[in-house]
């Protein structure tokens, strides 16, 4: 039951951001409206404006094209993604806890580097009593989540649980403390 | 007369009694029979080796798989054009959309019934899945290829039919050529004995069987191949046993599991449920008239009619099994002379032969389970291995390999060896092993045992110790000159540059790029060798190497995987994922009897591991690796290290995208001289690997800590992302102070250059 209520609030940031962001293809951070940019609480220093950087791209050669600015981004599940999500959590429900994690194991596969299923992994894992691993897991989710608060809370949360189980209480406060803007 | 008669009835009772002993005897015989029928047939396990399955390719709007891809995979699989409708295993393709019946499937986590989608792709990748009926299907799974089994020593394999699997035509034909009678007989055909035993006296020699399938049943299951009197009696005892403890239908499934239908080496191909794949690469269900009819002809001498070796005695051998369905009323005449027609279509053997891979897959069972146990239990081991990233690195060793022997001296006698890894870096799956240049080869593992120099491998984690440090930015400046050490052994170490040049003051990320030398030793030297030792057995090394400075320019000894291991930490933003190659064991009826999950740990700090990664990506841009831009797709940024051992004895490359990282060596085994870099002979294979992968790009989110900043590559000074030609976008420490941008982009010829970059910039934007 525990699991029950970030799950949700979750899905709702999920719902949320679908509605905010339009659609792009699954894996791809979706960009936050401009508004969000530069934010109190971003926790990503001065970006660097993105059409300039498109425009330098080299002509020819080797030279890599300046990497997107570091935004505000908001994360969500590709469908396909979201699918293993949905059926890990009934897995888990149902006492699977193996198969939940093959499950999962699924949707590493397809978008490794997205940090909500990195989150639902964490989950799973604290469910399957192993704290350790989540705690791994939370700390790789919340290092792909640094753009997006809403799944860096997620994040700082499952990471705070994971210490906890492992009876490290004045670490996970100190996870779950708000990021220093 | 008293005494004659007397002595006739002693010896009618010694005959009596000798009678009565013979009566006894024989029925203790059978009765022993009947006992060994009873128990070895009751209890009867089949000796199923494990099946080792690779990662079933996922199909999901976005996926890069363009029709074409899709098509070689249906191939791959076995998959025929024709009417879905008609069963599993066909497709029918309408430019990118593909209507697909698949087939009955067991995957790591769900047994999947045979079901119709359609699913539609372009050149971009996959649209969308729907069923017939137009419902999204948010993500389907093709079969998982078999890639082998880990077979016991007298290596019997099978794939173990239940009984509404094996086809109705299967069992009419077998009984229709085997065993004419076999509905109506105990065990044995006395007609048919007959007319065998009159046949052989005709022919003076053993020319017709007259067995029944349940005798070749016994004959297969409990008895030895000689040609006795004896054997026959035991034979035609124990099929009357079985026949009267064991009803038709069980004997007949026994016997299509049974029969023994051909070798592959060590290997004996058991069953029709294995015959078929090993022949035809599809399940038994998808055979057509003609197939099945090779198969049961097989029956009779699977080496004397073996369809790859003599193709036209097994021709000839399928088209009289036809005549015989035919006569039969099985098929009518006219399908029979249709399918003797056809060719025999036979699948190319052992498609999916990756003997390093399994190699890797065995070392990792022989932790947890008996070899017994592997190789008869059944087992369902399901691993990493992608196929096509396996296909990609395999071509590209071998074609780079031959490449590069032109470039050889003539008369080595050696040939040059390689090895290549792929895997996928956050989860730790291991995709591909190829473990030298002959494919086949079941050997040495070079991917896993070849322990040699990493060279200038070493230096991502020299830079690393001197990030996290915190003492150092990629843009911080250090020297390029050079330097003499005193050992404690008394001698001196005076490291040179590989082009024998020094380079004076340099920025970190060009020091790197270009791996000087020089400029590393000094920063290892500041840093410490002892932390540098510390990063690399955290980044992933086990063996921890001493703490000599020769380390700084990677005297280090590590096999690609190993390498792997390293790189896989960088490649994922400074967390460790265990490496595996199994996701999963199921036991025969599918239950899950371990999975390696993914395990991540925290090995570097990840603002170090990101800035560290964004100066790795001009190796490729400016650095070592620069000729690789030219086999790779326009724009491609990857994290890459060249890596060259003393006397280019090993050309080492290894670098990642946001999917897929790879590592790549090149050298021979008795490690001579090879005269190549690492961008000479690894990096080409490696790029080949690369290009063919589709790799996802790498532009992973900063993490915290990193702030973007345009830097001039030449002078570490601030600069700004107009000089396209000079500048690099790095990740450094929020707030770093940099030295002043210099007016014309930093550098000294820099502003005609500039400009005419920003030209040809603006034309090609506006030409695409």
């Amino acid at each position: 039951m525990a699991q029950e209520r970030p799950s949700l609030s979750r899905l709702a940031a999920a719902a949320l951001a679908l509605l905010l962001g339009g659609c792009s293809l699954l894996g791809t951070p979706q960009t936050a409206p401009a508004t969000a940019r530069g934010t109190a609480s971003a926790p990503v220093a001065e970006p660097l404006p993105a059409a300039q950087a498109a425009t330098a791209a080299p002509p020819a050669g080797p030279e890599p094209r300046a990497p997107a600015a570091p935004v505000v981004h908001s994360w969500r599940l590709g469908a396909a993604t979201q699918s293993l999500v949905t059926q890990a959590r009934a897995q888990l429900a149902n006492g699977e806890a193996v198969a939940a994690s093959i499950t999962l194991d699924r949707a590493v596969r397809i978008e490794p580097g997205n940090p909500l299923v990195w989150i639902e992994l964490a989950r799973q894992r604290l469910a399957a009593g192993e704290p350790r691993q989540a705690e791994g897991i939370a700390r790789k989710a919340l290092s792909l989540a640094s753009g997006d608060p809403a799944a860096r809370a997620e994040a700082q949360h499952a990471l705070g649980e994971a210490l906890r189980a492992q009876g490290r209480n004045g670490e996970a406060r100190a996870a779950e403390a708000p990021a220093a803007p | 007369m008293a005494a004659r008669r007397a002595r006739l009835r002693r010896l009618l009772t010694a005959l009596g009694g000798g009678l009565l002993l013979v009566v006894v005897a024989i029925a203790a015989w059978v009765a022993y029979l009947d006992g060994v029928v009873k128990r070895e047939f009751e209890g009867r396990r089949w000796s199923v080796p494990a099946r080792v399955y690779a990662e079933p390719l996922e199909l999901y709007a976005g996926a890069a798989i363009t029709p074409d891809d899709l098509e070689q995979e249906l191939e791959r699989l076995h998959y025929r054009a024709g009417d879905p409708a008609a069963g599993p295993g066909l497709y029918r393709r309408r430019g990118g959309s593909f209507e697909l019946h698949a087939r009955r499937v067991r995957f790591v986590d769900e047994l999947r019934p045979a079901m119709r989608v359609v699913v539609r792709a372009g050149a971009s990748g996959i649209a969308g899945i729907a069923t017939p009926a137009s419902v999204e299907v948010p993500l389907f799974r093709l079969d998982p290829l078999v890639i082998g089994n880990i077979s016991p020593v007298h290596g019997e394999d099978r794939l173990v039919l239940a009984p509404d699997e094996v086809p109705p035509l299967l069992r009419a034909a077998l009984k229709a050529v085997e065993d004419k009678r076999f509905d109506a007989h105990h065990g044995i055909d006395p007609h048919a004995l007959l007319r065998a035993l009159w046949a052989n006296l005709r022919a003076r020699r053993i020319a017709q069987g007259g067995s029944t399938i349940t005798q070749q049943l016994v004959k297969n299951f409990f008895l030895t191949e000689e040609q006795t009197l004896s054997r026959k009696l035991t034979e035609a005892v124990m099929a009357l046993r079985l026949e009267a403890r064991f009803g038709k239908e069980e004997i007949l499934v026994a016997y299509v599991n049974e029969v023994y239908l051909g070798q592959q080496g060590e290997r004996a191909i058991h069953g029709f449920g294995l015959g078929s794949e090993f022949y035809f690469g599809k399940p038994l269900a998808e055979l057509d008239v003609g197939e099945l009819a090779l198969l049961i002809g097989l029956v009779k001498g699977p080496s004397y009619y073996e369809p790859r070796k003599h193709p036209e005695r097994a021709r000839a051998r399928r088209d009289v099994v036809l005549g015989q369905l035919a006569e039969a009323g099985l098929i009518t005449p006219a399908a029979a002379r249709a399918a003797a027609a056809g060719p025999l279509r036979l699948a190319a053997p052992g498609g999916a032969y990756v003997p390093a891979f399994l190699d890797l897959v065995r070392r990792h069972l022989k932790r947890d389970y008996a070899e017994a146990d592997l190789a008869a239990a059944g087992l369902g081991v399901y691993t990493t291995l992608d196929p096509r990233a396996q296909a990609a690195a395999e071509r590209a060793l071998t074609r780079q390999l031959r490449r590069l022997d032109a470039g050889q001296p003539a008369g080595r006698g050696a040939l040059l060896q390689g090895a290549v890894v792929v895997a996928e870096p956050h989860g730790g799956g291991v995709l591909a092993v190829v473990g030298g240049r002959d494919l086949g080869f079941d050997g040495f593992n070079r991917a896993l045992d070849a322990r040699r120099p990493i060279g200038s491998l070493v230096k991502p984690a020299v830079y690393l110790a001197a990030l996290a440090s915190g003492r150092y930015h990629a843009a911080s400046l250090i020297e390029d000159a050079p330097l003499e050490l005193r050992l404690g052994d008394g001698s001196t170490w005076a490291p040179q540059n590989y082009t024998h040049e020094t380079y004076g003051t340099v920025p970190l990320v060009r020091a790197l790029a270009e791996s000087m030398n020089l400029a590393t030793v000094r920063l290892g030297l500041d840093v410490g060798v002892p932390r540098v030792v510390d990063t690399l057995v955290q980044l992933g090394v086990e063996r921890r190497p001493a703490a000599n400075p020769s380390v700084l320019l990677g005297a280090v000894e590590l096999a690609p995987l190993e390498v792997v291991a390293v790189y896989a930490s960088l490649a994922n933003g400074g967390f460790k994922a265990r490496l595996r190659a199994v996701r999963a064991v199921l036991d025969d009826a599918g239950k899950p009897l371990r999975s390696f999950p993914v395990q991540v740990e925290p090995a570097a700090a990840p603002a170090a591991v990101y800035a560290l990664d964004r100066m790795l990506t001009q190796v490729i841009a400016r650095g070592t690796g620069r000729g690789a831009a030219a086999r790779l797709p326009a724009g491609f940024v990857a994290p890459a290290k060249t890596g060259t051992s003393s006397d280019t004895r090993d050309s080492w490359f290894a670098g990642f995208t946001g999917s897929h990282l790879a590592v790549a060596w090149v050298g021979y085994d008795d490690n001579r001289v090879t005269g190549l870099t690492g961008a000479g002979g690894a990096m080409p294979v490696w790029a080949e690997v690369m290009a063919a992968l589709r790799a996802a790009p790498w532009e992973p989110p900063p993490p915290d800590g990193v702030e973007q900043r345009w830097i001039d590559y030449q002078t570490g000074a601030e600069s700004d992302a107009a000089c396209a030609s000079s500048a690099v976008a790095l990740a450094l420490p929020p707030a770093t102070i940099l030295p002043p941008a210099r007016a014309g982009c930093g550098t000294a010829s820099a502003p005609a250059a500039g400009i005419a970059e920003l030209v040809k910039s603006w034309l090609k934007n506006v030409l695409r």
